[in-house]
C-alpha cells in the first residue's frame, strides 16, 4: 500500500532521491552501533586492571555458584564470616541449580560482566582457561597469599591448565561405586570390594541379578568417568596433550565388555540404563531400586543416602585403584578482568584454609582440600553417609595415582558423543565396533 | 490512509515541504503529527532496536565468525562461510536434527489441526455445559510450553508411569516410551497434539462466522451432513484453517521445551528428540560454538520464511474469502 501513495508518485525524481539518503544514513549508523557497542563493552570489561590501593576501601565482590539450598545456606554463612572479619567486603551472591549454570556463566562472560569469583568444574575449566577468562593464580600461590601447602600436591595440580593455575580445588572427590548394602545382606550376597577386576565385578553383578531379580550393576559404558578409569588401567588416558589418549580399538574393547555384561543380564535394559544416565542424583538407579550399584562420585554418598531407606556402601571402581586420582570436585576461579582480584583470591584462601569455615562447610563441595582440616572435619562428622565417603576417600588416598591433565577444550562434546555412541550400542542400533568408530570420528571434530 | 502517509513529509524534510506552498499548512500539520507519532513510538522503537534488530544483525555477523561466547567480540575471527559449509557438508548431527524436526512437524501439525477442528465441530453446538468443555479442552494449551507439563509427561510415559498402568489393565505390555529411541519423539508428538486448545478456539470462532443461511440453503438442496461439511463448512473456514496451519507449522518447527525437558537437555535417547532448536542450543551453550549456532539460526529463519511463503503461494488455490472481490 505504501509505495503507491500519491505524494510519492507525484514527487519529482530529485526528491525521491533525497528521501533515500537519511534512510541510508540510518542504516549506516545502525551498523556502526552494532559494531561499536561490543567493542565498547569489551573495552570496559578489560579496563581497570589495577587493584584498589586502599585495603579498607569498601569492596563488593560478586560470587556465583551452583548447588541446592543446603549448599547456599552453608556458603552464605561462610561468606558472612568473611565479612565479619573484613567489614569492608560485602558479597553479591548468586546461585542456582547445576542445570543451566554454565549457560548463564557463559552469557555473563560474553556480556563482559562475569562474577569476580565463580565455581567451575573440570568439564569447563580448560575451556575458560584457554580463553583467558580465568586469572592465573600461580603468583598468589608463590607469595603464599593462596596457601596450598596443606593440599595434596596432585589436587592443586589438577587445576593447572597450560602451566597456569586456573582454579583452586574447592574440595576433593573420586570415583565411587555405590551399592545397596541392605539388598545384598538380605540375600546373603558378598559386597563388592576395592580392587576386584572388571570381570569379577560383572560376574558378581550377574550373580546379584540371578538371586535378587534386581540388576547387579548399571552399565557405565556411556559414563566418561568409568571409561576414563578403565583407560588409565590400560596405560592410556582420556587426553594426551591436545589429542585423544585412546584409539577406536580401546573404545571397541570397552563397549564389548559391557555388551557381554548386558547379554549376561548383569545390567538393566537399555532404557533403564538411559534413565540412570540422564537423570540427577535423586534418580540414580541404586536409590530407585532399579539396580544394585551406581557409578557416581564418592562425595555424592550423603545425597544418595537422602533418597533411599536402604543402607548404602561405597568402594572404588573395579580394577587397580591407582587409576583413580584426587579429583577436584569443583574449583573456585577468579575472573581475569575483576577489579577486586586480590580480595577474591583472599576469599578463596579463606574458604579453604580457615578452620572455622572449613568445619562449617563440611564435605558439601567434596572433602576439604586442606589435609589438616580434613582430619578435623572427619573427626567431627556425625552423618554416617558422610563418614563413609570420607573413609573411602581416606583409604584410597594412599592408593591414588597421579592426576591426569584437566580435560581439554571440547570435553563436554566428547562426553555427550560418548553417551550417544554407547547408547547406540546399548539399544542394539550399532555393533560395539561401529559405535566406537562413530565416537572417534565425532571426537576428532569436537576437539579440533 | 492519512495516517499511513503522515510520516512521508518528515522523511522528505522541511525544505521539500516549503517548496510546495499550497501544501504548506497540511504539510506542517502532518509533520508535527508524525513527530508526535515517533515520540510515542520511541520506547517501542528503542526496544526493537536494542533487543531485536541490533542483536539480530550481530548474530548475522557472528555467524561468519568462530565466536565461542567466552572470547571478547574484539578478538573473534572472521571465518567467512566456513560455518555454513560445515553445516551443509560436514555435520551429520545437523542433518539428523533437521530430519527429526521435519518428522515432528509433518506428523504432529496436521494431527493437531485435525484434532482441533474435530473438537471445535463438536463444541460448536448449543448443548448444556458446552462452555465447561470448551474451557477444559483449552486448558492444556494454556499451560503451553511449560516445563511442569513436560515433567508430568515424562512421568506419565515412563516404563512404570500412569500410561503403562492403564495399558496393563487391558493386559497390554507397555513400553518405556520416553526412554525408547523408537518412541520418544512420538511421545513428544502426542504431547503437542494434546495441546490443541489454541487452534480449537480459533476454529470455534471461525465456525460461528459461517452464516446459517448457507446450511439451510444446502439442506434445502438435499445436502447431507457430510456434504454440508465439505461444501459449506470447509470453504467458509478455509481462511481460519490457513491461519492455524501457518501458525502451528511455525510453532511445530520451534518445538524446544518439551524435548529439552524430556531428554534432560541432551536430545536423547540416541538423539531421537534432537529438535533443530535444541541442537542449536546445545551447539551454542554446551559446546560453546556460538558462531556456528548463529549460522544455524539464520538458516532456520530462512527455512521458516520459505515454508511460510510456500503456504501463502498455495493458499491462493484453496483459501476462499467470502468478501474475495474486495481483495
Amino acid at each position: 500500500m505504501h509505495p503507491a501513495t500519491p505524494p510519492t508518485t507525484d514527487a519529482p525524481v530529485g526528491r525521491t532521491h533525497r528521501t533515500a539518503l537519511p534512510r541510508r544514513r540510518l542504516l549506516r549508523g545502525l551498523l556502526a552501533v552494532t559494531v561499536a557497542a561490543p567493542l565498547m563493552f569489551g573495552a570496559a570489561a578489560c579496563g581497570d586492571d589495577d587493584g584498589a590501593a586502599d585495603p579498607n576501601a569498601p569492596v563488593k565482590l560478586s560470587i556465583f555458584w551452583w548447588g541446592g539450598d543446603a549448599r547456599a545456606k552453608l556458603t552464605e554463612d561462610a561468606l558472612a564470616l568473611y565479612t565479619k572479619k573484613h567489614p569492608n567486603v560485602t558479597f553479591e551472591k548468586t546461585w542456582q541449580a547445576n542445570q543451566g549454570y554454565f549457560d548463564k556463566l557463559a552469557t555473563l562472560t560474553a556480556g563482559g560482566n562475569p562474577p569476580d569469583l565463580f565455581q567451575i568444574d573440570d568439564n569447563y575449566l580448560a575451556e575458560y582457561a584457554a580463553r583467558n577468562t580465568t586469572l592465573d593464580l600461580t603468583s598468589y600461590q608463590k607469595s603464599g597469599k593462596l596457601d596450598t601447602s596443606k593440599f595434596p600436591e596432585s589436587l592443586w595440580q589438577y587445576g593447572v591448565v597450560d602451566g597456569k593455575l586456573a582454579g583452586l580445588a574447592a574440595g576433593e572427590n573420586t570415583q565411587g561405586l555405590v551399592y545397596n548394602k541392605t539388598l545384598l545382606t538380605k540375600n546373603n550376597l558378598p559386597e563388592p570390594t576395592t580392587g576386584m577386576s572388571w570381570e569379577q565385578h560383572i560376574a558378581w553383578a550377574e550373580q546379584v541379578t540371578a538371586k535378587t531379580k534386581v540388576p547387579g550393576t548399571q552399565d557405565p559404558s556411556a559414563d566418561y568417568k568409568a571409561f576414563w578409569v578403565w583407560l588409565r588401567q590400560q596405560g592410556k588416558d582420556l587426553y594426551k596433550g591436545k589429542e585423544l589418549g585412546f584409539t577406536a580399538e580401546d573404545v571397541t574393547t570397552w563397549f564389548d565388555l559391557w555388551k557381554g555384561a548386558r547379554d549376561r543380564k548383569a545390567t538393566p535394559t537399555a532404557d533403564v540404563i538411559h534413565e540412570g544416565n540422564s537423570s540427577d542424583i535423586t534418580k540414580q538407579l541404586v536409590v530407585t531400586g532399579k539396580s544394585a550399584t551406581s557409578w557416581v562420585w564418592a562425595n555424592q554418598m550423603p545425597d544418595l543416602k537422602k533418597n533411599t531407606k536402604d543402607e548404602l556402601g561405597v568402594v572404588a571402581y573395579p580394577g587397580d585403584p591407582s587409576a583413580q586420582w584426587a579429583r577436584a570436585s569443583m574449583y573456585w576461579s577468579v575472573f581475569k578482568g575483576s577489579k577486586n582480584k586480590d580480595v577474591a583470591v583472599d576469599v578463596i584462601n579463606f574458604l579453604n584454609n580457615d578452620q572455622e569455615v572449613v568445619k562449617l562447610l563440611g564435605t558439601d563441595r567434596g572433602l576439604p582440600s586442606n589435609l589438616d582440616l580434613r582430619r578435623v572435619v572427619s573427626d567431627d562428622a556425625t552423618d554416617p553417609a558422610m563418614k563413609q565417603s570420607i573413609a573411602v576417600e581416606a583409604e584410597l588416598t594412599q592408593k591414588f595415582g597421579t592426576s591426569p591433565q584437566v580435560p581439554i577444550k571440547g570435553h563436554s562434546k566428547v562426553k555427550s558423543e560418548l553417551i550417544k555412541a554407547a547408547e547406540n550400542a546399548q539399544y542394539g542400533r550399532a555393533t560395539p565396533a561401529q559405535a566406537a568408530a562413530q565416537f572417534i570420528e565425532a571426537c576428532k571434530s569436537a576437539i579440533a | 490512509m492519512a495516517l499511513t502517509t503522515a510520516p512521508d513529509p518528515t522523511r522528505r524534510g522541511p525544505g521539500s515541504v516549503r517548496a510546495h506552498a499550497e501544501r504548506r499548512r497540511p504539510g506542517r500539520f502532518r509533520h508535527s503529527e508524525g513527530l508526535a507519532g515517533y515520540v510515542f513510538l520511541s520506547p517501542w522503537l528503542i526496544g526493537l532496536m536494542g533487543v531485536t534488530a541490533v542483536p539480530m544483525l550481530l548474530s548475522l555477523y557472528l555467524s561468519f565468525t568462530n565466536y565461542d561466547i567466552l572470547t571478547p567480540f574484539s578478538e573473534v575471527e572472521w571465518v567467512g562461510l566456513a560455518n555454513y559449509e560445515r553445516m551443509f557438508t560436514a555435520d551429520p548431527s545437523y542433518w539428523h536434527a533437521v530430519r527429526v524436526t521435519l518428522t515432528f512437524a509433518l506428523i504432529a501439525v496436521p494431527l493437531k489441526l485435525a484434532a482441533a477442528l474435530g473438537v471445535a465441530l463438536l463444541l460448536n453446538r448449543a448443548w448444556r455445559g458446552v462452555g465447561l468443555f470448551r474451557g477444559l479442552f483449552y486448558l492444556p494449551s494454556l499451560l503451553g510450553g511449560s516445563v511442569a507439563l513436560a515433567i508430568v509427561w515424562v512421568n506419565m510415559f515412563n516404563r512404570d508411569g500412569a500410561f503403562n498402568s492403564l495399558l496393563s489393565l487391558f493386559g497390554i505390555q507397555g513400553k518405556p516410551w520416553v526412554n525408547d529411541p523408537d518412541w520418544a519423539l512420538e511421545t513428544l508428538m502426542v504431547l503437542a497434539i494434546w495441546q490443541f486448545g489454541a487452534p480449537m478456539v480459533i476454529f470455534l470462532a471461525g465456525l460461528k462466522q459461517v452464516p446459517t443461511e448457507l446450511y439451510e440453503a444446502a439442506s434445502v438442496d438435499g445436502a447431507g451432513r457430510f456434504r454440508q461439511f465439505r461444501n459449506v463448512t470447509l470453504p467458509m473456514l478455509s481462511p481460519v484453517i490457513f491461519f492455524n496451519l501457518v501458525l502451528e507449522t511455525i510453532n511445530g518447527f520451534q518445538g524446544f521445551t518439551a524435548a529439552f525437558v524430556l531428554s534432560n537437555g541432551t536430545g536423547g535417547p540416541v538423539d531421537s528428540t534432537l529438535m533443530y532448536t535444541l541442537n542449536l542450543y546445545i551447539t551454542g551453550f554446551t559446546d560453546l560454538n556460538m558462531g556456528y549456532a548463529s549460522a544455524m539460526a539464520w538458516v532456520f529463519l530462512l527455512a521458516i520464511a520459505v515454508i511460510t511463503a510456500i503456504f501463502f503461494s498455495t493458499g491462493r488455490f484453496w483459501v476462499h474469502y467470502s468478501d474475495g472481490e474486495d481483495r
